[in-house]
């Protein structure tokens, strides 16, 4: 594991960072240098070209103005350079905002739709007339939006954060969601949250995500690690704060008694990329977990 | 009526009752309160923006009681609709009319999610001071984006005398509104030595207001404020009439400011630290400037106190604790920076709190600039419900040993572990968001250390009362015609008003309830004062008294 290092492009830092977003890049970092490996940041602004051979893409959300900016720059400059190297290998994370651009369109509130990455197989509609140019009331405006927290079902282990956003985004046949929705509103309040394709991942979860879901975290790492070392192991990290805040944050949304910590199965992201079921689990969170800790017992 | 309520809710301890008499009066009569307004012989000026409002209210009325002027402002915190409401019922008479006072000017802090609906019942405010613009409560309010639109919308039923003091520095501010007519009135640094050259990398960075093209700063001063220019279409900062020409931070403790007006040149010492209450000060002194009040009665700065959470200090067996409000990103970041400012390390407690039903985004820390920090705190308590993701920011902000915070949510019990590890004589910082401040400061009340906010509120306007007027008698400034008293109109409807009572002033019935800087904007007589000290209270020996407190700890 010596002089290992990661390539990261940070797309849009002074746009597209509304909501703490910095903070995932932050996590990487930190989780990179905790084990020994490098990283370089490379921030990537209007008119940037995607350099060649990044190992993680990050973008985050951004307001209705910077994303029209952010859109057209996306389709011009770099759609073709993140497509490429997602195909390549690349890992990348997209939330909020970001995650709705690197669908195929996003259609604002009014005016001509935006033209997405083209990345995923999914698109984004607002649902009313709202943040365009005619401002209605705080009241207005919020009924239109989901805001709260938001619980995910990834495979055998449970995402928290926080959604605010506002329209649905709607899955092609091609999209993978990223997983189930246990609380909250997801993509397009059908029951499924994100998108994964490869180790590329969109998602509406914010707070930022990656702080609170080390195990996402740790995913994309390994992802954007096995690019240049196919078959690194990644070291596991002390979590318990990590832990406790993922915790705090399912007791406060869940009942109480409801969900047991799933316990992963493996350690994260080691694993080829998994395929997360696409239909509802028949049975309850909690029995769901049961058997995985069955399962995992030796 | 109003007022009854607001007492009986006080005397069931169930909060400040800052809302409910302005609720029940724009119940009854909802086109009295802009007939109410309407009644103050000098008009009244407005205070908007993201930060700053309430301290720049306090120092501005602090200038026009110096000035001989008489200031009905509404307390820190009643700064919606509501909390308007029920400034102007205290201030009337029980006949519902304002008592006649040819020097009472109004002073009204305002939300600036509220600006709309407050606007309507102030047909025709003197000026509007808007201090500055950031990233506040995002999933209240979204992004500034839509804030702007808010107050620009809103500014155009204004009439076109109505002058705009506005903040030079934040390009979106300086360009609010452009195409109005109305006269313009800017404030902004001069003086570039405490600035930095660049944006702070976690600021808003807007983007220029009227091209959408990146901006460049020739200094910044904080976050996104600074000298700015649009290398793409040349638009640039404003020349600010009202400027700081010096500036001289003080330690953690007060500022040192020469301000520069169009008619001379004031040295005033600002008793709080940091260059954000440079710029209240400045916004101050620009409100005043608009309402021609002396040049000598601008050093009135210097008496104002901390507004409560506002670098509050009391004094708890031998330590000094200071409550500092933080509640944003910048707000957060430039608290910390004006208690940390001088390099030596403090004890801290970082509090991070949200109220159940509101606000579930605490996002914005990891846009607080903690990374700078990281080894000057010792022993380091966080606190507040949402203590664990801020445990998680300090470990991601390279804070020495993640094992050496202490992660306490409930506040109380936060505050006495921080009180422990800080030996007597040593000061003790609290910077959090409401909720942990108004746990620790009812524990505080209840054991005699501070007085609840509405009596200290209550206290200081008796101070200023008693304290002898008119230091400098007024050569009767001529009015402009804008302030004229206008004839009275009470009780008639305005048109097409509807008043929407905002669900967040609504007390809820727990003992929780959210002061949110909350305060009060009656004067009650000294009648209504209680003693200091609270009966059954043992002020002596508050931290070694365990089970009391874990008791009164539940009541939280």
């Amino acid at each position: 594991m010596t002089a290992m290092k990661i390539t990261i492009g940070y797309l849009y830092p002074d746009m597209m960072s509304t909501f703490g977003d910095r903070g995932n890049v932050e996590t990487v970092r930190r989780r990179c240098a905790w084990r020994g490996i490098g990283t370089e940041i490379t921030e990537l602004k209007l008119g940037d070209p995607i350099p060649a051979g990044l190992d993680l893409i990050l973008i985050g959300g951004g307001g209705e103005a910077q994303q029209r900016l952010v859109a057209a720059d996306l389709h011009k400059v770099k759609a073709p350079g993140i497509r490429d190297a997602v195909a390549g290998g690349t890992a990348a994370l997209a939330v909020g905002g970001g995650f709705e651009l690197f669908g195929r369109f996003c259609q604002p509130e009014r005016g001509a739709e935006y033209p997405g990455v083209d990345l995923f197989d999914c698109w984004t509609i607002r649902r009313s007339t709202l943040l365009g140019d005619d401002y209605g009331t705080i009241a207005q405006a919020k009924a239109d939006r989901v805001i709260g927290e938001l619980v995910v079902q990834w495979d055998d282990r449970l995402l928290v954060g926080f959604e605010n956003h506002s329209g649905g985004t709607y899955l092609g046949t091609a999209a993978q969601p990223l997983g189930l929705v246990l609380t909250g509103h997801g993509n397009s309040g059908t029951g499924t949250e994100g998108v994964i394709l490869d180790s590329a991942v969109g998602t509406n979860l914010r707070g930022p995500c990656l702080p609170k879901n080390p195990a996402l975290a740790d995913f994309l790492i390994a992802a954007a690690v096995g690019r240049l070392h196919p078959g690194a192991e990644l070291m596991p990290l002390r979590d318990e704060l990590e832990q406790a805040a993922h915790d705090d944050c399912l007791q406060r949304v869940l009942p109480a008694g409801r969900i047991r910590r799933v316990r992963p199965g493996r350690a994260a992201g080691t694993g080829p990329a998994r395929q997360p079921r696409l239909t509802r689990p028949q049975r309850s969170p909690q029995r769901a977990s049961r058997t995985t800790d069955a399962a995992t017992r030796p | 009526m109003g007022k009854a309520a607001r007492n009986g809710i006080r005397r069931l301890g169930k909060g400040n009752g800052t809302a409910i008499p302005g609720q029940v009066m724009l119940r009854v009569d909802p086109g009295a309160l802009g007939g109410m307004i309407a009644e103050l012989a000098r008009g009244c000026v407005l205070v908007t923006g993201s930060n700053g409002k309430g301290t720049t209210c306090r120092m501005l009325a602090q200038i026009m009681r110096a000035g001989g002027l008489h200031p009905v402002l509404n307390g820190e915190g009643s700064n919606q609709l509501s909390g308007l409401a029920t400034t102007m019922v205290a201030h009337a008479a029980p006949t519902g009319r304002l008592r006649q006072d040819f020097r009472a000017i109004g002073l009204f802090e305002v939300d600036e999610g509220s600006f709309p609906e407050v606007m309507p019942h102030i047909r025709h405010p003197a000026a509007i001071v808007v201090t500055n613009l950031f990233r506040d409560q995002l999933d209240r309010y979204f992004e500034p984006a839509y804030i702007m639109g808010l107050l620009e919308r809103t500014m155009r039923s204004l009439p076109p005398d109505t002058t705009l003091i506005l903040n030079a520095d934040d390009p979106r501010i300086a360009c609010l509104a452009a195409d109005l007519p109305n006269p313009r009135l800017y404030f902004g640094m001069a003086d570039t030595g405490p600035c930095r050259s660049e944006p702070d990398p976690t600021s808003d960075c807007p983007r220029c207001p009227r091209c959408g093209g990146e901006l460049a700063y020739s200094s910044v001063f904080y976050a996104h404020l600074g000298h700015w220019a649009c290398p793409g279409c040349g638009l640039a900062r404003p020349e600010p009439d009202i400027r700081a020409t010096g500036i001289e931070l003080i330690g953690s403790q007060s500022t040192r400011l020469e301000i520069a007006t169009p008619a001379a040149t004031t040295v005033i010492s600002v008793p709080l630290p940091g260059l954000y209450n440079a710029y209240n000060a400045l916004a101050a002194v620009a409100g005043a400037t608009q309402c021609q009040l002396p040049e000598e009665s601008l050093q009135a700065v210097g008496e104002i106190t901390a507004g409560s959470y506002r670098m509050e200090r009391v004094e708890v067996d031998g330590r000094d604790v200071y409550l500092a409000l933080a509640k944003n990103a910048n707000g957060y970041t430039e608290v910390l920076r004006a208690v940390l400012g001088d390099g030596l390390p403090k004890r801290m407690l970082l509090g991070l709190n949200t109220n159940p039903g509101k606000q579930p985004d605490t996002s914005w820390i990891w846009d607080v600039d903690f990374d700078a920090i990281a080894g000057l705190v010792l022993v380091p308590v966080v606190s507040g419900n949402r203590a664990a993701d801020l445990a998680v920011r300090l470990k991601y902000a390279g804070w020495p040993d993640p094992g050496d915070v202490i992660v306490q949510p409930d506040p109380v019990a936060a505050f006495q572990a921080a009180l422990a590890a800080t030996p007597p004589g040593q000061p003790l910082w609290i910077v959090s968001t409401s909720v942990v401040l108004s746990g620790i400061r009812a524990w505080l009340r209840r054991h005699g250390y501070v007085r609840e906010l509405w009596q200290e509120f209550a206290r200081e306007q008796q101070e200023q009362a008693r304290r002898p007027r008119l230091r400098i008698r007024p050569q009767a400034p001529a009015l402009p015609a804008s302030v004229q008293p206008r004839p009275v109109r009470r009780r008639t409807a305005l048109p097409l008003q509807t008043v929407e009572l905002p669900a967040a002033d609504m007390p809820s019935a727990g003992p929780v309830r959210p002061l949110v800087a909350g305060s009060t904007v009656s004067m009650p007589t000294t009648a209504d004062l209680p003693p200091l000290i609270a009966e059954g209270d043992d002020p002596a020996a508050p931290a070694g008294r365990e089970a009391s407190i874990e008791d009164r700890g539940a009541g939280l």
